[in-house]
C-alpha cells in the first residue's frame, strides 16, 4: 500500500473538489436514505440506529446460554453465536479429532438439546437471534425450540450465514462436496422463506473471507459472486425473486481503513439494488434495499499491546455507524488470543452505547452524503467491485472455479500479500511494526486477553451416554430418511433434517449421512464408523 | 550439505492456514525443504510422517488452543520410538508463559507473536544440526 492510495489501490488525491462530483445524477445515483438506489441507506430517517451485539458462545451451550443473559442484562439488543471448530465442522463433540477443541473457540451444539440448553428462558419471540452456525442445523435447532416453546416460527428474527463457496477454502470446513453445500443453502432459504418469513436466512458473509487478508474490492466481489450463483439456484427452482430476496442480508468486514470502508458499504448497497432491479426483475422494495451487518475486523488487531484494539475497534465502529449499518459486532480486544472474555464483551458493548448515546453521530442519516471525497471514493469503489465480478464470472462456472481450488489459491494469494505488507510496514500496525515496546513493558489487559477456556471434555462421555440411550431403531430410521431424501434431488433436505434431530439423531450423524448421499465419506477424517450396523448404500 | 527438511502441519480442528503458509514460504526461502503437512494432524499422524519422511524438524503453527494438549502427545510417541527430531511451535496463542511451560515438556523453540523471521530461520538452523 503507497502512501497515496487507499488499502485497496484507489489513488488518492490531496483534496477533493466539486470537479470530482461532475457527472453525479443526484436522483440516479444517490437519491435520499431509503430511496432507490438505497447509496445513502435503506431507511429514510435517521435515528433508527442498530442492533447492538457481541459475537458469543464458549463451552458446553448452558454456560453460552450465561453469557447470552449476561450481555443481553446489560443492554445487548440482539444475540450472535459462533460454534466451536468441531460444530462448524459439523463434527459431534465424541469424535477424535474434537477432544480438545470442544468448546474452546465456541459453543459446543450437536443435538436439539444442545439447542434447548443454548436458548433456554431467552426472549425468541422478540430478539434477533444470527447463527454463524452450520445454516440447515441452526435454523432446524432454532425452528425446533420454538415450536417447543408456543413460539410460531413465523415471528423469529434473526440470521444464519450462508457461505457454500468459501468455507471449506476459508477455516470452516463442513468437508462436503460443493453440490451438497448449495443444497443445504438453498433448501434451507426456500424453507425459511415459507415456514420464517421475517428470519434472514440468506445472509452472505464477507467477513470471514476477508481475514485472509482480502481488500475492500476483493471481499464484495466474492461476496456478489456467491449471491449470485445462490440466487441463480435459487430462482432456477422456480421462486419468485421476491419471495426470498427481503431476507438476504450481508455480513461484511470493516477493517481500518477508514473512508474506503465507508465507500464500500454505500458502494454495496448500490451495486446490490441495481443487480437485484435489473439482473433479477425485483419488484419489492424490500429486495432492493439489502440488510448490512459487520463484524469489525480481528486481522486489523495485534496481540501486542491488545489494549490498543478497544481504540481500532472504535473507529471501526464509528465507520460503520456513519455509513448506516442494521447490526454490528466489535472484534473484542483480546481476539488474538482467545474467544472473548467477559472484560473484552462488555467493552465491546459500551464502545457500541457510547457511540450510540453520547455523539448524536445517529441523529442524521448518511451524514457523508455529498462529500466531494466520500462519493467520489464510492464511485471508485464500486467500480472496480462490478469489474472484478465480471472478470471473476468471466472464467467459467463459479462452482466449477471452487472445485477447481481457484478461490483457494486466491485466499493463499491474499494471505501471502498481507503477511509480507505487514512484514515489510507498508502496512502499519502500531506495535506490531512499528512503534513497537519491549515485551516487559507490554502488560496492560494482558492477563485478561491471555486467559485460557479448558476444553469441555466432560461433554465427549455425556454425547456418548445420550447416544446409546437413544431408541436406535428409531435414529437408524430417521438417519436412512435423511440419506434417501438427500439422495433425491427434488426433497427440501430441511424436513428430514427437522425429523431426525427431533428424533435425537446429533448434526455428526445427519452429516454424515448426507456426506454419503453425495459419494463421500460419511467420516471426513476417516476415523469412524457411520452409527450401528446400516444396510449398505 | 543437505537441505534441513522441515514438516510444517497444523493439529486437530485448528484450520487457520495463513500463519503456516506465510511460514513455510519463508522456510523455502531461506533455502529449506518443507513438507507440508496441512491441516487437520493427529500426534500419531506427525509421527508416522515423520517416520515416513525422515525430517530434522517438526514445525506447527499454532492458532487455537489444542497445540497446548498435543505437543506434549507428540513429545511423548517421539520419545517412545527414540526419535529426537526437535519440535518447534509458532503462533499469535502463543504467550510466553505457554512458550515457558511447553520448553520445560521438551518443544526445542516456541515463537509468539513478536517473533522475528530471522530468528526463527537461525534457531530451525541451529536445532536442525
Amino acid at each position: 500500500m503507497s502512501e497515496h492510495t487507499t488499502r485497496s489501490g484507489i489513488s488518492l488525491k490531496q483534496a477533493y473538489t466539486p470537479e470530482d462530483l461532475q457527472g453525479l445524477d443526484y436522483g440516479k445515483d444517490l437519491n435520499n436514505p431509503g430511496s432507490y438506489p438505497y447509496t445513502r441507506g435503506r431507511r429514510s430517517g435517521a435515528g433508527v440506529g442498530w442492533i447492538q451485539r457481541e459475537l458469543s458462545g464458549e463451552g458446553e451451550p448452558s454456560r453460552s446460554n450465561e453469557q447470552l443473559k449476561y450481555l443481553i442484562e446489560k443492554g445487548q439488543m440482539g444475540i450472535d453465536v459462533i460454534g466451536d471448530s468441531p460444530t462448524m465442522a459439523c463434527l459431534d463433540p465424541d469424535h477424535p479429532f474434537a477432544a480438545n477443541a470442544i468448546g474452546t473457540q465456541g459453543v459446543s451444539l450437536c443435538c436439539l438439546q444442545d439447542y434447548r440448553e443454548l436458548y433456554k428462558d431467552l426472549p425468541l419471540s422478540s430478539i434477533s437471534v444470527s447463527n454463524s452456525i452450520p445454516p440447515a442445523f441452526a435454523i432446524a435447532g432454532l425452528y425446533l425450540v420454538a415450536k417447543e416453546n408456543n413460539i410460531p416460527p413465523e415471528k423469529l428474527r434473526g440470521s444464519v450465514v450462508q457461505a457454500p463457496f468459501y468455507c471449506e477454502d476459508c477455516g470452516y470446513s463442513m468437508h462436503m462436496p460443493f453440490p451438497l453445500r448449495l443444497r443445504l443453502t438453498t433448501d434451507s432459504i426456500e424453507f425459511c422463506s415459507r415456514e420464517m418469513p421475517r428470519f434472514h436466512s440468506f445472509l452472505e458473509d464477507t467477513y470471514y473471507i476477508s481475514e485472509a487478508g482480502l481488500d475492500v474490492v476483493e471481499e464484495m466481489a466474492l461476496g456478489f459472486i456467491e449471491m449470485r450463483h445462490v440466487i441463480r439456484a435459487l430462482l432456477a427452482r422456480g421462486l419468485d425473486i421476491d419471495t426470498f430476496a427481503p431476507r438476504i442480508a450481508i455480513l461484511l468486514n470493516c477493517s481500518m481503513d477508514f473512508f474506503e470502508e465507508i465507500a464500500k458499504i454505500r458502494a454495496t448497497r448500490r451495486l446490490f439494488a441495481k443487480m437485484m432491479k435489473e439482473d433479477f426483475g425485483a419488484k419489492d422494495p424490500r429486495s432492493l434495499a439489502v440488510v448490512i451487518a459487520s463484524h469489525t475486523s480481528g486481522l486489523s488487531l495485534t496481540a501486542q499491546q491488545p489494549v490498543n484494539n478497544i481504540v481500532r475497534g472504535t473507529v471501526q465502529t464509528l465507520a460503520l455507524v456513519l455509513s448506516g449499518v442494521q447490526a454490528l459486532e466489535i472484534s473484542a480486544f483480546d481476539e488474538a488470543y482467545r474467544t472473548p472474555s467477559p472484560e473484552s464483551h462488555l467493552i465491546g458493548l459500551r464502545t457500541q452505547q457510547v457511540i450510540d448515546l453520547e455523539t448524536n453521530v445517529i441523529k442524521v442519516a448518511d451524514p457523508l452524503g455529498g462529500a466531494y471525497f466520500v462519493e467520489s471514493l464510492t464511485d471508485q469503489v464500486e467500480k472496480r467491485i462490478w469489474d472484478k465480478v465480471m472478470e471473476i464470472e468471466g472464467l467459467g462456472d463459479p462452482a466449477e472455479l471452487s472445485d477447481k481450488g481457484w478461490f483457494k489459491k486466491f485466499f493463499d494469494n491474499a494471505m501471502e500479500r498481507y503477511a509480507r505488507e505487514i512484514k515489510d510496514g507498508d502496512t502499519k500496525k502500531v506495535g506490531l511494526n512499528i512503534h513497537q515496546i519491549p515485551e516487559h513493558e507490554d502488560t496492560l489487559l494482558k492477563e485478561v486477553a491471555e486467559g485460557k477456556i479448558e476444553p469441555c471434555w466432560d461433554r465427549i462421555q455425556k454425547i456418548k451416554e445420550f447416544k446409546e440411550k437413544r431408541d436406535q431403531d428409531q435414529i437408524k430410521e430417521v438417519l436412512d430418511q435423511v440419506h434417501e431424501k438427500t439422495k433425491s434431488e427434488g426433497e427440501n433436505v430441511m424436513f428430514p433434517i427437522l425429523k431426525a434431530t427431533e428424533a435425537g439423531a446429533t448434526m455428526g450423524e445427519i452429516a454424515g449421512m448426507m456426506r454419503l448421499a453425495y459419494g463421500f465419506p460419511y467420516d471426513p477424517h476417516g476415523v469412524i464408523e457411520r452409527l450401528g450396523n446400516f444396510a449398505t448404500y | 550439505m543437505d537441505k534441513i527438511r522441515v514438516l510444517i502441519g497444523i493439529l486437530g480442528m485448528d484450520q487457520h492456514e495463513v500463519g503456516a503458509i506465510a511460514v513455510s514460504r519463508m522456510f523455502r526461502d531461506a533455502g529449506m525443504e518443507v513438507i507440508y503437512a496441512g491441516r487437520f494432524n493427529l500426534p500419531a499422524m506427525i509421527l508416522q510422517m515423520t517416520l515416513e519422511e525422515g525430517v530434522d524438524v517438526i514445525g506447527f503453527s499454532c492458532h487455537s488452543w489444542e497445540y497446548l494438549y498435543y505437543v506434549p502427545e507428540l513429545l511423548g510417541l517421539l520419545k517412545e520410538k527414540n526419535l529426537s527430531v526437535p519440535v518447534i511451535v509458532g503462533g499469535s496463542v502463543i504467550t510466553p508463559s505457554d512458550a515457558d511451560v511447553l520448553t520445560k515438556k521438551g518443544v526445542a523453540a516456541a515463537f509468539g507473536p513478536s517473533a522475528e523471521p530471522d530468528e526463527i530461520i537461525e534457531t530451525v538452523k541451529r536445532i536442525a544440526g
